[in-house]
């Protein structure tokens, strides 16, 4: 049981170096440089991927915040405080990329635009719960506090992706995800065939660090109790 | 600072970022394996002393 266990995660560590490679190579060569942006629009490769992953992660804490309060199991827990600290690096980064990209294209490294603070907002929330999490030393006071708070960041995101549409801001629209006109009607299809191969090695990334995580802190789990087995 | 350099400035900031955080992870996964592996082996050690 143990050994499929470990060979799924080898298979999904190698599929991961595969797509990583393919999308680097499609980012970096094979797409074309963009009408207005030049070269600059690579960085859109790893952003727009990024943030997405973000969303995702953000999504399985807000699913699995509600069912530890439902049915209070540590497996739900496990998942979602796991989930939140993936989510906290791939919105750092998404944070990173975008002051990068803004600092060649608009001057500035950073502006307080709708989107960019709310995001910001949604990085500061989830640090918090890490935080929370830390501070708590009673698992199922820390599960249920970071379930609460886990629940009420998930809504930072539907005000984040609807903000350019709400506010005046500097941040475009999307360009992917908009209701209407599909993607490839916006976008070219060689970039967003370079889009798509970096958005999966993301994807599969994410899953791949989900489940490392996860594993570790059901071991730790085991460690604690195997501890208390010998203390007593 | 062209444009190149901003590309390759962000690819390395995300990569090296993402392999740290691997990284950091292995070396936590490889420090959990073997302290559960010593307290396991000293509870079984544990029980066949109680069994003589």
């Amino acid at each position: 049981m143990a050994k499929t266990g470990v060979q799924r995660r080898g298979i999904l560590g190698g599929l991961v170096l595969l797509s990583i490679a393919s999308g680097l190579y499609l980012g970096l060569v094979q797409a074309p440089p963009d009408a207005y942006q030049g070269e600059l629009q690579r960085i859109m490769y790893l952003h727009v991927p990024s943030i997405l992953t973000a969303y995702l992660s953000f999504l399985i804490v807000f699913v699995a915040s509600c069912l530890f309060l439902w049915k209070r199991e540590r497996r739900d827990d496990i998942l979602a405080h796991s989930a939140a600290e993936i989510g906290v690096l791939f919105t750092g980064l998404t944070i990173i990329e975008g002051s990068i990209w803004g600092k060649s294209a608009w001057g500035v490294w950073w502006t307080w635009d709708a989107r960019l603070t709310l995001t910001a907002m949604l990085f500061l929330i989830f640090i918090g719960y890490l935080m929370l999490r830390a501070l708590i030393e009673d698992k199922m006071r820390a599960g249920i506090c970071g379930a609460v708070l886990g629940i009420l960041g998930f809504l930072d995101i539907p005000l984040i992706h609807l903000s350019v549409y709400w506010w005046r801001t500097l941040h475009q629209p999307p360009s992917v995800l908009r209701p209407d006109k599909a993607p490839w009607e916006n976008v070219h299809p060689s970039m967003l065939l370079a889009l798509s191969a970096n958005l999966i090695a993301f994807l599969l990334l994410y899953f791949y660090l989900l489940s490392r995580r996860v594993r570790i802190a059901e071991m730790e789990d085991e460690l604690e109790k195997a501890k208390l087995y010998g203390a007593t | 600072m062209r444009a190149w350099d901003f590309v390759f400035l962000t690819y390395g900031i995300v990569w090296s970022a993402i392999l740290v955080y691997v990284l950091r992870l292995w070396r936590k996964y490889r420090r959990i394996k073997t302290e559960l592996a010593l307290y396991q082996s000293g509870a079984q050690r544990d029980s066949s002393e109680e069994r003589i």
